[in-house]
């Protein structure tokens, strides 16, 4: 207590030492709030030079067209439409799975035996590098089963990669519920059931949508993954087809593959273009997402944030 | 020992609600030692008491609240209607549905504030639309909050004061049509207007239903309630029409508590 330096009893002017605080506080200011525009500029910056780079390959033929395989001007069509098709599969297995797995962790299983090993399993496959589960995609799905290069391999295989991450968002989602409403639906004589799929899930859905946001933008940008599974090809003669049983490259994979195996003479052109939609596509679907989210939570709060 | 189970006073009315030496225990802590009490009725019972005296846990026994919280367990016998609400064919729903639970922080659910008040009605199966919307206004009538609402029956609940929230809390547990309504501190987080509004309320919900409350506030207990039960260390010490608590504790405790010296 002694150490401490009184301000003199008869001014309110600042004394040398509160001068020196002062000057560590906005100094300190100053420099978080530069880290933190250094993020925004960052970004900003990144995606100046895609576009820069990118802009004069987005013409309608390049977006809409088939890709080539020796000659310049191929096109992304079936590509941009596989990324989305692949996307889908993915959620249609991943979201019903991971959504319910962690409703049960976290709703319904007591601490003990089996929820230890769900928990377990479900970070062990979070660590498994993407290159290793796309083997195994080739090991099951291409050799074991017999499906060559599948749109639907590819799209297993990207379960599997991602329903630890959307498990442990739902897990966290619910975990914000506060257990107070819990409570008041269990008051109203609720079953367990009633107050999951009337209170807490609703309560929880724009964490959710968050969430699968997060895993699409990965599916979207996941090629090691793919490259096993659903392959570097697209079908000539049908190449937007709703089958799920024949080779499908994604945007990302294309854009891997023009740039290391390919042998058109506009590499560069079309791997800048590709990129640029890519980022554009991701981008898109946030916002999308985001929207549809706000949506919901609206839809089920009567009030929007 | 002390004879808490013997009724108070000859009172005419019925016994709603009936516990008869109830023990709570949180695994080995026992917070609740052979309590014995009768609610009346259609009357305002009070449960008063320092903090930590079991008063809370008595009141969610009277729900089956404890079951679902890992390591609580009660015993003894607690009688609705004459019914063994913890016998193996009473049914936790049915019994929630028959007695509605208020809590001490409002506890709305982040939705509108008729889909709040029409919920238990609602995951009981009633679809009619037009009976619905007749639940809610009666409920909302009943809590004294629908001159304050109809106008943003479909906006957010979450918007409302926190005195209004309480109000509609109380108001989705009338929708239920309950029998008995048991209150956790209703008031204990609101203001004095907002209180004196909630005691209002109180005094008009036992022309239909049976009403037990716990509350800190002794003076609340003396304006609301027509029987009182002091309870102290888990225990219920004294129990008897409310005027006699206040004006002639029979129990040394009692006294001791209301007159401040200590709680």
């Amino acid at each position: 207590m002694g150490n401490v330096v009184h301000p003199s009893a008869r001014s309110v002017a600042a004394t040398s030492s509160v001068r020196a605080r002062k000057l560590a506080d906005g100094v300190a200011t100053v420099i978080l709030w530069a880290m933190a525009s250094s993020i925004i500029v960052m970004l900003a910056a990144f995606i100046v030079y895609m576009v820069y780079l990118g802009w004069s390959a987005l013409t309608p033929s390049f977006i809409f067209g088939m890709p080539k395989q020796t000659t310049a001007g191929g096109g992304i069509g079936p590509e941009i439409y596989n990324s989305f098709y692949i996307l889908m599969l993915t959620l249609i297995f991943t979201v019903p799975i991971a959504v319910a797995a962690g409703v049960y962790i976290q709703e319904y299983a007591l601490p003990g035996m089996f929820r230890n090993v769900v928990q377990f399993s479900a970070e062990s496959l979070a660590t498994i590098p993407s290159v290793v589960m796309g083997l195994f995609g080739l090991l099951v799905f291409v050799y074991l089963f017999h499906w060559q290069f599948t749109a639907l391999g590819g799209a297993l295989t990207l379960t599997l990669l991602n329903l630890p991450a959307l498990m442990r968002v739902t897990q966290e989602a619910l975990a914000s519920v506060p257990d107070t409403m819990r409570e008041a639906s269990m008051g109203l004589g609720g079953t367990k059931w009633q107050a999951i799929t009337r209170v807490v899930l609703p309560s929880a859905i724009g964490r959710l949508t968050t969430g699968v946001v997060l895993i699409a933008g990965r599916i979207f940008g996941e090629t090691a993954a793919l490259i096993f599974t659903a392959g570097l090809s697209v079908p000539f003669n049908h190449p937007y087809d709703l089958n799920p049983f024949r080779p499908a490259e994604t945007l990302a994979v294309h854009l891997w593959y023009t740039h290391s195996e390919s042998i058109v003479p506009d590499v560069d052109q079309i791997g800048n273009g590709s990129a640029l939609v890519l980022l554009i596509m991701v981008l898109v679907f946030n916002v999308a997402a985001r929207v549809l989210g706000r949506r919901l939570t609206t839809h089920f709060t009567g009030r929007s944030s | 020992m002390i004879d808490a189970a013997q009724p108070a006073t000859a009172s005419t009315a019925a016994d709603k609600i009936v516990a008869r030496d109830v023990d709570v225990f949180y695994g080995s802590f026992q917070a609740i030692k052979n309590a014995s009490l009768s609610m009346k009725a259609e009357h305002v019972t009070a449960l008063i008491g320092p903090s930590g005296c079991g008063k809370s846990t008595f009141l969610r026994a009277l729900d089956r609240m404890h079951d679902l919280t890992p390591g609580a367990r009660v015993e003894g016998t607690i009688l609705l209607d004459g019914e063994d609400i913890y016998s193996p064919e009473a049914d936790p729903v049915v019994i929630r549905h028959r007695i509605g639970m208020v809590f001490q922080r409002a506890n709305p659910f982040p939705k509108t504030i008729y889909e709040n008040v029409i919920y238990g009605p609602r995951i009981h199966g009633e679809r009619n639309r037009a009976k619905l919307d007749e639940i809610a206004e009666r409920a909302l009538r009943q809590a004294a909050l629908w001159d304050e609402v109809k106008d943003r029956l479909h906006r957010s609940a979450l918007d409302l004061s926190g005195g209004q929230q309480q109000r509609m809390c109380i108001a989705r547990a009338v929708a239920l049509s309950p029998e008995v309504i048991l209150m956790d501190e209703p008031a204990s987080a609101l203001d004095p207007i907002a209180t004196s509004k909630i005691e209002d309320l109180i005094g008009q919900l036992t022309e239909h239903f049976t009403v037990v409350i716990v509350t800190h506030s002794m003076q609340q207990a003396a304006r609301i309630s027509d029987f009182t039960a002091f309870f102290h260390l888990g225990e219920i010490v004294e129990v008897g029409p409310t005027n006699q608590i206040f004006t002639h504790p029979r129990e040394k405790r009692t006294e001791d508590y209301i007159t401040g010296r200590f709680g």
